[in-house]
C-alpha cells in the first residue's frame, strides 16, 4: 500500500511539473526529480594521500602524463563533448570508418606540431623510454586506434629500423620517421601465417647483375595481412620475407620497401587492399600487401644479424637459423610490454566507471520505505569488483618492473624479458577483457551506451589477446622455457637463478591443515602457496613430458600433448611472478595508512589466485580450506568497500577521460540535455 | 533586518537586503575594494547565513567605486608577514580559499557585477559563482606572477577551463583582459553596459527565485554582444594555443621567439618581455599549477593552492613574494631582483616543494566546509 501511494506521489509531481508547452517550469522537473545524484566526493573520504598512490602506480612522469591530458582535452580535435556539466574526450566512433581513420591522423599531426614524439626514436637512455613509455600510455587512454596508429609507425617500423638496422639505416631513416616525413608499417603476418613467423612464404632472391633484393608474393596465403596504416596512410614498410640466395633458403629476414609515393599513390607492383570494418580499432587503416617482384637496392636489407655481399655471398656471424632467428626477434619485446601495460590501463578506465556508478547507484530497498541500498553496498557487487581492483593494483606493480626490465636490457636479459614479457601480456590482457565484462554488467545498460566507454573498450582491445603473439602461444613459450630452466638445472646439477625460480631450491612449503585469518593474510603463507602450485606443476610437467618422450615420441609432440599441464604451470608462474612485484613495491613504503590499504589489495590478490581451481585439482588446498580462502575473500572485499573511491581516484585518469556513467548520470540524461 | 544592523558595524561590506535578492557590495573604494581579512570573514559568515536562509534566492556581489574587486589586500599582508608570522599570511589565504570553495559550491545562485577592476582575490570572489556580468569598464587580469605570487584563488581552476591554452596566457603574462574579451573566453557569463546595471538590478530583486534558467533569462534582456577590439588577444588564439601549450616555461618563450622569426610582430614581443620581467619561480609554478588544476575539481585545486601559497608565505624556498611587493607595491622601483634570477635555475625539485605538505608543527591542509547537506545546483556538483 505505502509503496503504490509512493508511486502514485512520484508520478503525480512528474506530471504536474512537467508541461512541455512552458520550458520555463522545466529545469524545475530536475530539482523535485525522484532521484538525486550525489557525487561520491561528498560522502566517501580518503584514507591515504591519493596523489602518493598514483605516484606509486603510475611510477614515473606524472607531471609529463597530466601535460599530456590537458593537450587532448584543449582541442577540438579531441572530440570533446559537455555530458551532465562536465567536458568528456573520447573518438565519435560514430563515424564511418574512413572519418575515423581520417581523424585519428589528424590528432597524430596536432601532437606532432606540439612536440609530443619529439626524441622518441632520436633520443637514447632510460629517461627517454620512460617517457615515450608514459606519453604512450597517456595517449592509449584517449583511444586504442590512435596507440595502436603511433605504435605500429614508432615501435614496429621505427623498433625494426633501429633494432634490425645499422648505422647507415639509422642515419637515414630515423629522424625522418620521427618527424612524419615517411610513414612506416610494418608486414610480417600473412594470410598463411602468424604466430609461426618462420612459416611466412614472401620470398626474397637476390640479383647480383642489379644490386637488387627482388621480393615477391607467390601465393594468395603469402599476401601480407592485418597491416597497420597500410590501407590509407604508410609510405614505407618492412618486410619480412624468406630470403633465398642460390637457391638456399636462409631463414626470415626484414627489407624495407617503398609502397607509396610521397603524394600517397601506390608504387608499381605494390597491390594494397582494405581489411575493411573490424568489431574495434576503426581508426587504424590495416590493408593487405602483395608484392609483385618489387625490387629494393640491397641496403635496404636490415643487416644486423646478416648481410649479402654485393656480389650476392650470404654472411652471418650467426651460423645456427634457430639462434639467427631468435637473435633477430628479441628486440621486438618492446610491442608486448606496451600491451601489457596498456591493458592495465584500460582495466583501470573500466574499474573507474563502474566503481564510481556503483558509489551513485541504487537498487532495491531491503524494507519497504527505506531508500534504496546503494550498489556497492550489496556484498554481492564487492564480490564481483572488489577482487578486479586488487587484481589492477597488481599489475600495474608487474607492468611498472616489466618496463624496467625492458628500460635496462641487457644481452643477458633477453631470455627473462622474453618470458616476463610474454606471461604478462597474455595475462594483462585475458584479466583486461575479463574486468571491463564485468564492469559493462556492473553497469548495466548504461554500460551498452558507446559514450560510457566500458563496454566499447572490449571491442577496441579484445586484439590484444591476438596481436603481437598470440596469447596461447605466449603462455606455451613460458612453459617450454619453465621447462629448459628444470632440465638445465637437473643436468649441471645446479641451483635455479632467475625467472623468480630461485624458492625451488627451497624445502617444499607446507600449507597449514587448518587456515585461520591471520595466515590468509600474512603474505609468506601467500606467497608459500603460490610457490608450492608453481613449484608442483613443473615437477609434473616436466614428468609428464618425459613419460611422453619415454614413449619414443619427440619433444615437440610431448609439449602438444601436455597442453593442460602447460597450462596450468604458466598461469601458476604468473600469479606468481605478479605477486612477488606486489610484495616488493609494499615493502618499498613506510608504514602508514599507504601501506595498510596496499597490505589488504595484496592480501586479496592472493586470495583471488589460491581460490584458483588448480588449487583444489591438484590437492594443494583441502576443501575446508578453499572454503576458508573463500570466506576471507568476502571479508576484505567488505574492509576494502570504505576505499573503492579512494582506491580509484588514485589511478589519476582525469575525469574527462571516463565517461558520462561516473559522473551525473542523471543528468548527462535530462530533457535539457536532450534539447541541446 | 537583522543584516541590515550588522551591515552597520562592519562597513567595509554594505548590505541591501530589501528583497529575497541579497546585494552586497564592497565598499573599500580608495583601495579598490581590496580585500581585507575583515571583508573575507563577512563575506563567509553573510553567504553561509544566506544558504540557511530560505527567503534568500540570489545573492548579488558588486563592488563601490571604479573597481570591482583589485585582488586581496597583499600590502597589509605584506607588513603582517615582515613581523615574522607567515602564519597570519597562511590564515589570511585559509579563510579567503574556504570562500572561494563555498561560492563555487554554493546552493544559490551568485550574480556579480563586474563593472570595474576584476584581479587577483577579486576573480576569486565572482568566477566561481554561477553569473559574472561584465560591462564597457571591466578590466580583468591574474598579475601574480609579476608579484612573486601565482594565480591562486581558484584560478587553477577556472584558468585552466578557458578555450585551448588561453588559460595559460592569462595565468603567466597577467595579460589585461576587457569585457569583450572575458565575455569571449568565458571568464563573464554576460556582457550587460553599466547605464543598464540599475535596472538589471532592479529585476534581480523582484525575481524571487533561486532557477538559473530564469535568472539568466532576466539577464539576457539586458545584455549585449560586444565586439573584440581589432588588437584583441582574443584574436590571437591560434598562436597562443601553439605556444603557450608547450610543456615548459623556457619551451614557452621559445616557441614565441619562433613565431618572431618568421615575422615582426609587438604583441608578441611584448608577451615575451612581460613573461622575462616576471618571478622565474612565479611562472615555473603556477603553469604547474595550472596543469594540475585541468584535471582536479575545484576542492582539490584549492587545497594544492593552499599548500602552494603556504610555501610562498614561508618563504623557503624563494622570498620572490616579497621582493615583489616591495618593488611594485611599497618602494615602487619596479625593479624587483628575483632568486633564482633564472627560469634555468629553477629545477624541477624546487618546484616540486610547493606542491608538498608543509612539514612543520600545526599545520594543515585546507579543510574544505562540507557541503553534502545542501543540495547543490547540477552546475556546483560538476565543479567537484
Amino acid at each position: 500500500m505505502d509503496r503504490a501511494f509512493q508511486r502514485t506521489k512520484i508520478l503525480t509531481n512528474h506530471l504536474l511539473q512537467s508541461s512541455p508547452s512552458s520550458p520555463a517550469q522545466i529545469p524545475s522537473l530536475s530539482s523535485n526529480a525522484c532521484l538525486d545524484y550525489s557525487p561520491p566526493e561528498l560522502s566517501e573520504g580518503y584514507a591515504f594521500d591519493i596523489k602518493e598512490m598514483r605516484q606509486l602506480l603510475d611510477g614515473h612522469h606524472v607531471a609529463d602524463r597530466d601535460w599530456l591530458f590537458g593537450m587532448m582535452m584543449q582541442s577540438k580535435l579531441f572530440n570533446p563533448r559537455v555530458r551532465g556539466g562536465k567536458v568528456f574526450v573520447s573518438p565519435d566512433y560514430n563515424q564511418s570508418m574512413e572519418q575515423q581513420r581520417e581523424m585519428t591522423w589528424k590528432r597524430i599531426v596536432y601532437l606532432l606540431e606540439r612536440g609530443v614524439f619529439k626524441g622518441w626514436l632520436t633520443e637514447k637512455g632510460e629517461e627517454a623510454e620512460m617517457r615515450k613509455f608514459a606519453y604512450f600510455e597517456a595517449l592509449g587512454l584517449f583511444d586504442h586506434s590512435i596507440a595502436i596508429k603511433l605504435g605500429v609507425h614508432f615501435f614496429l617500423w621505427g623498433g625494426a629500423i633501429q633494432f634490425f638496422g645499422t648505422k647507415h639505416h639509422h642515419d637515414k631513416w630515423l629522424r625522418d620517421t620521427e618527424n612524419y616525413l615517411i610513414k612506416g608499417c610494418f608486414a610480417m603476418t600473412e594470410l598463411g601465417h602468424g604466430s609461426n613467423v618462420r612459416g611466412i612464404e614472401t620470398v626474397t632472391t637476390y640479383d647480383s647483375n642489379t644490386g637488387e633484393f627482388v621480393i615477391n608474393t607467390p601465393c594468395e596465403s603469402a599476401q601480407k595481412y592485418w597491416i597497420g596504416g597500410a590501407a590509407n596512410h604508410a609510405t614505407h614498410t618492412i618486410v619480412f620475407s624468406q630470403l633465398n640466395i642460390n637457391g638456399t633458403n636462409q631463414g626470415v629476414h626484414a627489407f624495407i620497401a617503398q609502397i607509396r609515393d610521397a603524394v600517397g599513390n601506390v608504387c608499381p607492383n605494390i597491390r594494397i587492399a582494405d581489411c575493411g570494418h573490424k568489431i574495434g580499432l576503426n581508426g587504424v587503416d590495416n590493408g593487405r600487401i602483395w608484392f609483385d617482384n618489387v625490387r629494393v637496392p640491397r641496403e635496404n636489407l636490415l643487416n644486423s644479424v646478416a648481410d649479402v655481399s654485393a656480389d650476392g655471398k650470404y654472411l652471418s656471424s650467426i651460423k645456427d637459423p634457430d639462434q639467427r632467428f631468435a637473435a633477430f626477434l628479441a628486440p621486438l619485446t618492446a610491442g608486448r610490454v606496451n600491451i601489457a601495460v596498456s591493458a592495465v590501463y584500460q582495466s583501470k578506465v573500466g574499474l573507474a566507471i563502474a566503481i564510481r556508478y556503483a558509489l551513485t547507484r541504487r537498487a532495491f530497498s531491503v524494507k519497504p520505505n527505506e531508500p534504496e541500498v546503494l550498489l556497492l553496498d550489496y556484498p554481492s557487487h564487492q564480490r564481483r569488483l572488489v577482487p578486479l581492483l586488487a587484481k589492477t593494483y597488481a599489475m600495474s606493480f608487474a607492468a611498472n618492473y616489466l618496463k624496467m626490465l625492458y628500460v635496462k636490457r641487457t644481452p643477458q636479459s633477453n631470455k627473462t624479458i622474453h618470458v616476463v614479457s610474454s606471461s604478462f601480456k597474455a595475462v594483462f590482457t585475458w584479466n583486461n577483457m575479463q574486468i571491463l565484462q564485468e564492469c559493462r554488467e556492473a553497469c548495466g545498460g548504461q554500460g551498452l551506451k558507446t559514450e560510457n566507454r566500458v563496454g566499447h573498450l572490449k571491442g577496441e582491445h579484445d586484439v590484444q589477446s591476438t596481436f603481437e603473439g598470440d596469447n596461447n602461444i605466449l603462455m606455451q613459450q613460458v612453459s617450454k622455457a619453465l621447462f629448459a630452466e628444470y632440465v638445465a638445472a637437473q643436468k649441471k646439477n645446479k641451483a635455479f637463478k632467475g625467472l623468480g625460480l630461485e624458492h625451488m631450491n627451497k624445502p617444499c612449503p607446507v600449507i597449514p591443515s587448518q587456515l585461520t585469518s591471520a595466515t590468509l593474510r600474512c603474505s609468506q603463507f601467500q606467497m608459500d602457496a603460490l610457490c608450492l602450485r608453481e613449484r608442483d606443476l613443473l615437477k609434473c610437467f616436466v614428468l609428464d613430458v618425459s613419460q611422453h618422450q619415454a614413449k619414443g615420441e619427440s619433444k615437440e609432440h610431448a609439449f602438444i600433448m601436455s597442453y593442460q599441464l602447460a597450462e596450468d604451470l604458466s598461469r601458476a608462474f604468473s600469479d606468481r611472478a605478479i605477486f612477488q612485484k606486489f610484495v616488493e613495491a609494499e615493502a618499498t613504503l613506510a608504514a602508514g595508512s599507504l601501506k595498510d590499504v596496499l597490505g589488504m589489495l595484496r592480501s586479496l590478490y592472493a586470495l583471488i589466485c589460491i581460490e584458483d581451481v588448480a588449487f583444489l585439482r591438484y590437492g594443494y588446498l583441502s576443501v575446508d580450506n578453499a572454503a576458508a580462502v573463500r570466506r576471507e575473500i568476502t571479508k576484505v572485499c567488505s574492509e576494502l568497500r570504505p576505499h573503492a573511491l579512494a582506491l580509484v581516484s588514485s589511478f589519476g585518469i582525469p575525469d574527462a577521460f571516463l565517461s558520462p556513467v561516473a559522473f551525473n548520470w542523471i543528468d548527462a540524461n535530462s530533457w535539457s540535455s536532450v534539447q541541446h | 533586518m537583522a543584516s541590515s544592523v550588522s551591515s552597520q558595524q562592519d562597513h567595509q561590506v554594505l548590505v541591501e537586503a530589501n528583497s529575497s535578492a541579497r546585494i552586497l557590495s564592497l565598499n573599500r573604494p580608495k583601495q579598490l575594494n581590496a580585500l581585507s581579512f575583515q571583508m573575507i570573514s563577512r563575506l563567509l559568515e553573510l553567504f553561509l547565513a544566506y544558504e540557511e536562509d530560505p527567503n534568500v534566492k540570489l545573492v548579488i556581489l558588486k563592488g563601490k567605486g571604479r573597481a570591482f574587486c583589485a585582488g586581496g589586500d597583499v600590502a597589509a599582508l605584506v607588513r603582517d608577514i615582515r613581523g615574522d608570522d607567515w602564519r597570519a599570511g597562511a590564515k589570511f589565504f585559509l579563510k579567503e580559499f574556504t570562500l572561494n570553495y563555498l561560492m563555487a559550491a554554493y546552493s544559490k545562485p551568485q550574480v556579480s557585477i563586474l563593472n570595474g577592476i576584476v584581479m587577483g582575490g577579486g576573480a576569486g570572489a565572482s568566477v566561481h559563482g554561477r553569473f559574472r556580468v561584465a560591462t564597457e569598464n571591466s578590466v580583468f587580469a591574474m598579475p601574480e606572477t609579476a608579484l612573486g605570487l601565482f594565480p591562486d584563488v581558484g584560478a587553477s581552476y577556472f584558468l585552466s577551463r578557458l578555450p585551448g591554452f588561453f588559460g595559460e596566457y592569462v595565468g603567466l603574462t597577467g595579460s589585461r583582459l576587457d569585457g569583450a574579451e572575458m565575455l569571449a573566453c568565458g571568464l563573464a557569463t554576460h556582457f550587460v553596459p553599466s547605464a543598464k546595471l540599475a535596472m538589471l538590478e532592479a529585476a534581480l530583486c523582484i525575481v524571487d527565485s533561486s532557477d538559473p534558467v530564469i535568472i539568466s533569462s532576466i539577464i539576457d534582456q539586458y545584455c549585449e554582444q560586444p565586439s573584440l577590439k581589432e588588437q584583441s588577444v582574443y584574436k590571437r588564439l591560434d598562436v597562443i594555443d601553439r605556444c603557450f601549450s608547450q610543456k615548459t616555461v623556457e619551451e614557452i618563450i621559445s616557441a614565441l621567439e619562433r613565431e618572431l622569426v618568421h615575422k615582426m610582430d609587438v604583441w608578441i614581443s611584448t608577451t615575451i618581455q612581460t613573461l622575462k620581467k616576471a618571478s622565474p619561480t612565479s611562472l615555473k609554478i603556477s603553469l604547474r599549477s595550472i596543469r594540475e588544476g585541468r584535471l582536479q575539481g575545484v576542492g582539490q585545486c584549492l587545497v594544492r593552492e593552499y599548500r602552494m601559497v603556504c610555501h610562498v608565505m614561508r618563504g623557503e624556498v624563494s622570498k620572490d613574494f616579497f621582493e615583489g611587493c616591495r618593488a611594485i607595491l611599497l618602494d615602487k622601483d619596479k625593479n624587483p631582483k628575483w632568486e633564482p634570477s633564472k627560469l634555468e635555475l629553477v629545477t624541477d625539485s624546487r618546484v616540486d616543494r610547493y606542491f608538498s605538505k608543509m612539514n612543520t608543527e600545526e599545520w594543515e591542509d585546507l579543510k574544505l566546509p562540507t557541503r553534502s547537506k545542501h543540495k547543490l545546483p547540477l552546475y556546483a556538483i560538476a565543479k567537484l
